[in-house]
């Protein structure tokens, strides 16, 4: 990382737009957005333009409040992730993508984590009829070919930040290593982290796990119990979900979360009650489900943290324009 | 006009001229009266059993070691950790929920003087989708952070600890997800003292969901989220507002205390049950999948509002509660006309680690709303030291079952033959 001082919080708006870091930092992901629209283009995903709001959201979001609007008297959510718009999409195409606004009233705890963002961008990535290891696939040839495309169109604002291209050796000749979750959480243990095996990997231990690497690695096979309802589960290790993170290297940590989804319409009700929902507010999309969804996978790899691994940057309010951290209000 | 002795006539005939508003409590005492199982409905064998001591005291004596004199009801130690909170003494304030009596001040004042006690405190299910959070131009006195901030201004350091619940229609309302990044909770999740409750049921109505007597007009606002019965006629001025039982299995349950644990990993994690016929199997699931404490409320539970079968013919009475789940080595709360020190002390004998106060509280708060619930819980507190010390225990983790006599058991003798 670069040591960029005082990384903690974000100056003012006219000291970020222009500072020089700032401007390398936002070149830097316009090259990664641009990169992403052409391996996915060339890949025959179309783009779609995401919903801004809608009935529900994903809820599939650790501790982070959604933001309620009032449509026309009925409560509407700002979108915390299309996914459920993901797979209704793949009613008109296969493979779709969307370069998707979200907004998460993440818990304070977060603010000083370096990786949240209360309003950020993801890519977002489903493709009918996938598997998670065909997904695995897309999602690391997508950060290969992003980070070739900018180490390529970005040298000088890569060397204005400090960024030794070297840092991606090993991402651009070397598979990513897939481990399940028991093995991070054995390998966290090791490593005296108190991690528990039921949970998510938290914040502190995904920073361990990925100091311990010289490139990203996946992360699967979740447990039932850490995740929403999306998510779906094993059909052969009841209990295991079909889902994977993938996480950084050098302490960056996750830039992507995604699997296998549950479509069928019992098992959404079943996954609904066991993450707590009400699947009546869920109508529109269980309709959908009772008449039938194609089963998918995809992803969402967030574009800000993206921007922060390939920058380098200490903290990941550096890599937005307008950066709006858990309890602080700002512009 | 015939009669028919051998039948209730009267409520026949009051079924015959009312309709659906015979089947529940009279709605004209909604808001002044607090409801639950009748005291004569004969199922409450915890307070028909007596407390025994015995006349060899040999916990005395293991006491008197420590001390070096003759203990008195003063050694006997209240204090104790009960849901991952450090109480004062074993006995935690209940959730009032939504009902309309703790909705009218009595909800603050009880929080500010359990605040004062550093006894734990549960926040009611429904608090927020009916009574608003307290933010954003929200009358703060009845929501939700009016409760926690007349609390969290009132507690000792490093005591209590406030439970907030939510039910499946709060979900929609995402009360935890509100309450987790609240600057007003801050405090209290820092030092450890904040808790979700995961509402599984209640007592005053096992098997169903919250109950609230509403205007027409208010009645509107909700409909989205709730069920509105025109229970009490289509002339009456009140509607019955229900939520949804919310359904679970043992997976279900399990895998939401999960997400629970995944989700607000500083918080701690309680679940609620009705006295269902398999509460005993139920608490263990919630135990094992790392539930910090389990509160099971008895049939004779509630404050809110009930069909009057529920209230008199439905769910386990709490000592068989207590049977069936034997005593745990976990947190296992309990609630059911729980007001003074003995029947707070045979729960604590049958298994319980804690006891909640619900309508007593209320009253209590109603009859001096500075001072009423703190003199409440002095005499519970002063009751049981009595009770434990007669019973040569200064440690209410040695009470047993053995302490109690449960009239028409059979009498242990030492003369047999």
């Amino acid at each position: 990382m670069t040591g960029t001082p005082d990384a903690a919080l974000p100056p003012g708006t006219r000291e970020h737009l222009t500072s020089p870091v700032t401007q390398a930092a936002l070149r830097i992901q316009n090259s990664i957005t641009a990169g992403t629209r052409e391996y996915l283009g060339m890949n025959g995903f179309v783009e779609l333009q995401p919903p801004l709001i809608g009935p529900v959201t994903d809820p599939g979001c650790r501790g982070a409040k959604q933001v309620d609007v009032d449509y026309y008297g009925h409560k509407y959510k700002m979108m915390t992730s299309v996914i459920l718009y993901k797979q209704a999409s793949l009613l008109a195409f296969d493979k779709i993508f969307y370069v998707a606004p979200n907004v998460r009233l993440e818990p304070l705890e977060t603010s000083t984590t370096g990786r949240h963002l209360v309003e950020f961008t993801q890519i977002d990535v489903e493709v009918a009829r996938a598997s998670r290891e065909e997904v695995l696939d897309i999602a690391q040839g997508l950060l290969r070919h992003v980070v070739a495309h900018t180490l390529r169109e970005s040298k000088v604002d890569l060397a204005t930040l400090g960024r030794d291209q070297e840092a991606f050796t090993a991402l651009l000749e070397e598979d990513f290593e897939r481990m399940t979750h028991r093995e991070a959480v054995s390998r966290l243990q090791g490593l005296r982290h108190g991690q528990s095996a039921d949970a998510e990997i938290d914040w502190q231990g995904e920073r361990i796990i990925s100091e311990q690497t010289n490139r990203p690695f996946f992360i699967v096979d979740y447990p039932k119990g850490s995740r929403g309802f999306t998510d779906g589960e094993s059909s052969t290790e009841p209990g295991v979900l079909r889902n994977f993170d993938l996480i950084a290297s050098d302490g960056f940590g996750e830039l992507c979360s995604g699997g296998e989804r549950t479509h069928e319409y019992r098992r959404l009700i079943e996954r609904m009650r066991e993450t707590g929902e009400n699947p009546a507010k869920y109508a529109w999309y269980l309709d959908l489900a009772r008449e039938g969804l194609p089963p998918s996978a995809g992803f969402g790899m967030g574009l800000e943290r993206v921007t922060r691994y390939i920058a380098g940057l200490d903290a990941i309010w550096q890599a937005n324009a307008y950066p709006k951290l858990p309890g602080i209000a700002t512009p | 006009m015939i009669t028919a002795r051998q039948l209730p006539e009267d409520a026949i005939r009051a079924r015959a001229r009312e309709g659906s508003a015979a089947i529940f409590p009279d709605v004209a005492g909604y808001g002044r009266s607090l409801f639950g199982a009748d005291v004569d409905s004969g199922i409450d064998e915890l307070d028909r059993a007596r407390i025994v001591p015995p006349v060899f005291v040999p916990r005395r004596l293991e006491k008197m070691f420590d001390l070096a004199r003759e203990p008195v009801y003063g050694d006997v130690g209240l204090s104790t950790v009960l849901g991952g909170f450090t109480a004062p003494s074993p006995v935690f304030l209940c959730a009032f929920g939504s009902t309309q009596v703790a909705g009218s001040g009595l909800g603050i004042a009880a929080s500010e003087q359990a605040g004062r006690l550093g006894m734990p405190m549960v926040i009611g299910e429904n608090v927020v989708p009916m009574h608003g959070y307290g933010r954003m131009g929200e009358s703060v006195e009845d929501g939700l952070l009016g409760r926690i901030r007349a609390y969290a201004g009132a507690v000792p350091d490093g005591l209590g600890g406030v439970v907030v619940q939510q039910s499946t229609e709060d979900a929609d309302a995402e009360v935890w997800n509100l309450v987790y990044s609240d600057p007003s909770a801050t405090e209290l999740l820092e030092t450890g003292r904040l808790a979700f409750e995961l509402k599984v049921g209640q007592g005053a109505k096992p098997g169903l969901g919250g109950m609230t007597v509403l205007s027409r007009t208010a009645a509107v606002e909700v409909a989205e989220q709730y069920t509105v019965d025109e229970a009490f006629g289509r002339d009456q001025a009140m509607v019955l507002r229900s939520s949804s039982p919310g359904t679970f299995t043992g997976e279900i349950l399990r895998q939401q205390i999960h997400l629970m644990r995944n989700n607000y990993p500083r918080a701690r994690a309680w679940v609620k049950l009705h006295p269902g016929r398999d509460v005993g199997e139920a608490a263990r699931v919630a135990w094992a999948a790392g539930a910090d404490a389990v509160t099971v409320d008895g049939a004779e539970g509630g404050t809110g509002w009930a069909p009057s079968v529920f209230l008199d013919q439905v769910g386990l009475p709490l000592v068989e509660c207590l049977r069936r789940v034997g005593k745990p080595d976990a947190s296992l709360l309990v609630s059911g006309r729980i007001w003074e020190g003995a029947r707070a002390l045979k729960c604590l004998a049958m298994g319980a680690s804690a006891v909640g106060l619900g309508r007593a509280a209320l009253l209590a708060v109603d009859e001096d709303a500075t001072e009423g619930l703190v003199r409440l819980v002095r005499c519970l507190e002063l009751e049981l030291r009595l009770l434990a010390s007669a019973l040569g225990k200064y440690d209410l983790a040695d009470l047993t079952p053995d302490d109690l006599w449960f009239p028409g058991s059979s009498a242990r003798t030492e003369h047999d033959g």
